[in-house]
């Protein structure tokens, strides 16, 4: 029993901590000290169907130790990650201690009642004076009124049995008055049979008649006796019935008080409860009627069925538990071993928030692992909402504090987390270059879904988008210079634009394109520029014109082709006059002009070209 | 002191029996030419108003001395067209030297008078030529 007793306990605890919902069982409900609005926190309970469920006949949590999850309801949460827990652990470790006079005299004065109820100090005057003691004790402000409720309970039992004494001599009395009538009827019936005696047998043919007539008369009188006898003995059944009834309808009161205080963790009021219940009802019969889940509950804890005798075992070795568990609080505080004190103290709180050795203990000494137990408890939240760059320097502080804190669980989960968030971010970024819009956004929700708050999803988040902005207005400017044919423009951008249309075929194949042009025209303008260089402005200029009857809009070629007319103005007319005569249908004059031309620059493309095609109209079949 | 003689040389008619020698060559050789260029009642051609619209000479027939530059293209039913260097303007005009005048041996760099015709599309057209 020893073993499963904290595992029973914490599932109670977990109850009362989160969710002190359960009905109150009739006639005088007890102030609960603890009085939790709401379900229990990461998965709580269903209040409403909880309010309508019976009591104590399903809707029992169940505390699996393994991982310290309490079942309730088709839930489970987690008792040491339960929000309500920790919030009163930390108001708890904040509270001041207990230790006044008024606590002390208070802890005395139940101390004095339960040694007024042991089995060797109990009788009639003991168990008066414990009684008369009970209103006393719940002046207390710590009581919650709870002894009050105790003292109204035994009241009540004791007012049970009173009834029980006068329904005893109710059934006395019937019994004598169906003693007399049984009486009366034998004194009936014997006296007609004397006076019908001694006749002879003629009398008895002619008194036939008259015979009929009396004992018809005689059965008249009997009649009302057994009518009456009849009665009598159903009063009598129904009278022992009820007596019976009333007898468990007080034990189960009782019962249901002692299972609630339990419940309640209010464990010294639980051996007061059960010292007067084994006085009030001393039958020896004292199996705590309880079914269902409840029943469940301290069967699978004990491995027997629930009795007032293993309840009161229970309550007594909780409150030596909880003083063992505050014990060693104590000790592994000095050796500074501050995870295993605070887990230990929890417990301890969790079982015996309202015992002496818990509400006593002093603030400096809760103080030390108050810190301990928020950063774990921020620990846990921010595990919770998946805030791992948060979790991982709590892990790291709390490393700090407590030397035998063990991290490689949290960490665990941290770096786990931390890297599929990197990785989907890493796919993301691939989606993003590669233009996958459908896998980027899969990833980005997947990176996100597991790691919230990333710092770096916010900056992937944010370079996808900048650089899918800055790709679209490449694109549209790519577009828009391309109609333009303003290739000069293009090609001075053309990092930008190369990086934009990477996986657009088609805009790829313009650029292309367009590259080349460029090309051609900077080789031409170098071209150009050297001729120029090297005093051939006739030279020069060709080269540009070259280029510019091909790409008359680059205004870099423009500009220097304009430049060199100026430079070699003669030959430039010499062509220009030439070509203007070849129009108007004068190839004399034209080829004259182009000989002129090529008189001024003898290497002259233009010129040559222009002589053959005039020589070539004035002599169509030359060789 | 002995008086010096009255009739000795004068260098005054050295100078201007020179100067009467030269124009007497010069004229002879301007008469010499005039009287070996066959072609010499032909008006010349004016270049620069060739240049600029040959249309307004069609029909004309002009002389034009000059030295043959290049041979542009030959064709056996049309002739040979040449480019030729004018004496007179530095200017390079194209002369078209047809089949009749073919057997006319015609090299880069000989020099000829040409008596040319402006035809139709302002081509000159030799009519005649003579070596100059």
């Amino acid at each position: 029993m020893k073993t499963t007793l904290p595992a029973l306990l914490l599932g109670l605890a977990a109850l009362s901590a989160s969710a002190q919902v359960v009905d109150q069982p009739a006639p005088k409900p007890a102030p609960a000290p603890a009085q939790s609005s709401g379900g229990g926190n990461g998965g709580g309970g269903n209040n409403n169907a909880n309010s309508q469920s019976s009591f104590l006949g399903k809707d029992v949590p169940f505390f699996d130790p393994d991982n310290e999850t309490v079942t309730w309801d088709g839930k489970s949460w987690n008792v040491t990650n339960n929000r309500v827990f920790q919030a009163r652990f930390e108001k708890y470790l904040n509270a001041p201690a207990e230790d006044d006079a008024k606590a002390a005299e208070y802890d005395a004065l139940l101390d004095q009642i339960r040694n007024l109820l042991r089995p060797r100090n109990v009788n009639p005057k003991t168990l008066d004076e414990a009684f008369s003691l009970l209103p006393k004790a719940s002046e207390y402000r710590r009581d919650a009124g709870l002894c009050d409720t105790i003292s109204n309970q035994v009241y009540a039992a004791w007012q049970a049995q009173q009834d029980r004494a006068r329904m005893a001599a109710a059934t006395d009395a019937l019994a004598t008055e169906r003693d007399r009538l049984n009486h009366n009827k034998v004194v009936t019936l014997e006296s007609a049979s004397f006076s019908t005696g001694g006749s002879s047998k003629a009398d008895q043919n002619k008194d036939s008649v008259a015979s009929r007539a009396n004992n018809e008369r005689l059965n008249a009188e009997i009649q009302p006796y057994d009518l009456r006898i009849i009665e009598v003995n159903a009063l009598m059944k129904a009278t022992q019935a009820k007596r019976a009834l009333k007898e468990l309808q007080a034990k189960i009161e009782f019962q249901s008080l002692i299972v609630q205080l339990f419940l309640q963790r209010r464990f010294q009021h639980v051996l007061i409860a059960t010292g007067f219940y084994r006085n009030v009802f001393n039958d020896g019969d004292d199996e705590v009627q309880v079914k269902g889940s409840a029943k469940d509950l301290f069967d699978k804890s004990t491995g027997m069925p629930p009795t007032v005798s293993t309840v009161d075992a229970m309550a007594g070795e909780v409150i030596r538990d909880v003083a063992e568990g505050v014990d060693a609080y104590n000790y592994l505080i000095e050796r500074n071993e501050l995870d295993s004190a605070t887990k230990r103290l929890s417990e301890s709180f969790l079982i015996g928030e309202y015992l002496p050795p818990i509400r006593t203990l002093s603030r400096d000494k809760k103080r030390v692992s108050l810190s301990y137990a928020q950063k774990g408890n921020q620990l846990v939240n921010a595990i919770e909402v998946k805030d791992y760059a948060l979790a991982e320097k709590l892990v790291h502080e709390m490393e700090g504090l407590a030397k035998d804190f063990d991290s490689s669980k949290p960490m665990a989960a941290i770096q786990t987390s931390k890297t599929i968030a990197a990785m989907h971010l890493a796919k993301a970024q691939n989606a993003a270059v590669a233009g996958d819009h459908a896998t980027l956004e899969t990833e980005l929700q997947a990176a996100t879904e597991i790691w919230p708050r990333n710092p770096q999803l916010a900056d992937v988040a944010g370079m996808v988008f900048s650089q899918g902005n800055v790709q679209n207005k490449a694109l549209v400017d790519f577009d828009q210079l391309l109609g333009q044919k303003n290739y000069r423009q293009i090609f001075d951008d053309q990092g930008r634009f190369i990086a934009a249309v990477a996986f657009d075929e088609k805009r790829k194949a313009q650029l292309t394109e367009v590259m080349n042009n460029m090309r051609v025209i900077e080789t031409a303008i170098g071209t150009a520029q050297q001729r120029e260089k090297i005093g051939d402005p006739a030279g020069a200029w060709e080269s540009a014109e070259q280029a510019f009857a091909k790409y008359p809009t680059d205004p870099k070629l423009n500009e220097l082709r304009a430049d060199l007319t100026t430079k070699a103005a003669d030959f430039v007319r010499a062509l220009r006059r030439a070509e203007e005569l070849e129009k108007r249908g004068q190839p004399g004059s034209s080829l004259a002009w182009f000989l002129k031309a090529q008189q001024e620059y003898p290497n002259s493309d233009f010129a040559r070209e222009g002589i053959e095609r005039i020589t070539k109209q004035i002599l169509p079949d030359a060789t | 002191m002995a008086r010096r003689s009255r009739s000795s040389f004068q260098p005054q008619w050295l100078i201007a029996g020179g100067i009467a020698l030269v124009a007497l060559f010069a004229a002879g050789s301007y008469f010499f030419n005039q009287a070996s260029d066959p072609y010499r009642t032909a008006a010349p051609l004016v270049v620069a108003t060739y240049l600029e619209n040959s249309n307004s000479l069609r029909g004309n027939t002009y002389r034009v001395q000059g030295e043959v530059l290049n041979v542009l293209g030959y064709s056996p039913s049309e002739g040979r067209l040449i480019s030729v260097g004018v004496d007179a303007t530095n200017d390079i005009v194209p002369v078209l030297i047809p089949s009749e005048l073919g057997h006319r041996d015609i090299e880069k760099g000989q020099k000829f008078i040409f008596l040319l015709e402006v035809t139709d599309q302002g081509i000159l057209r030799a009519k005649d030529l003579t070596k100059a």
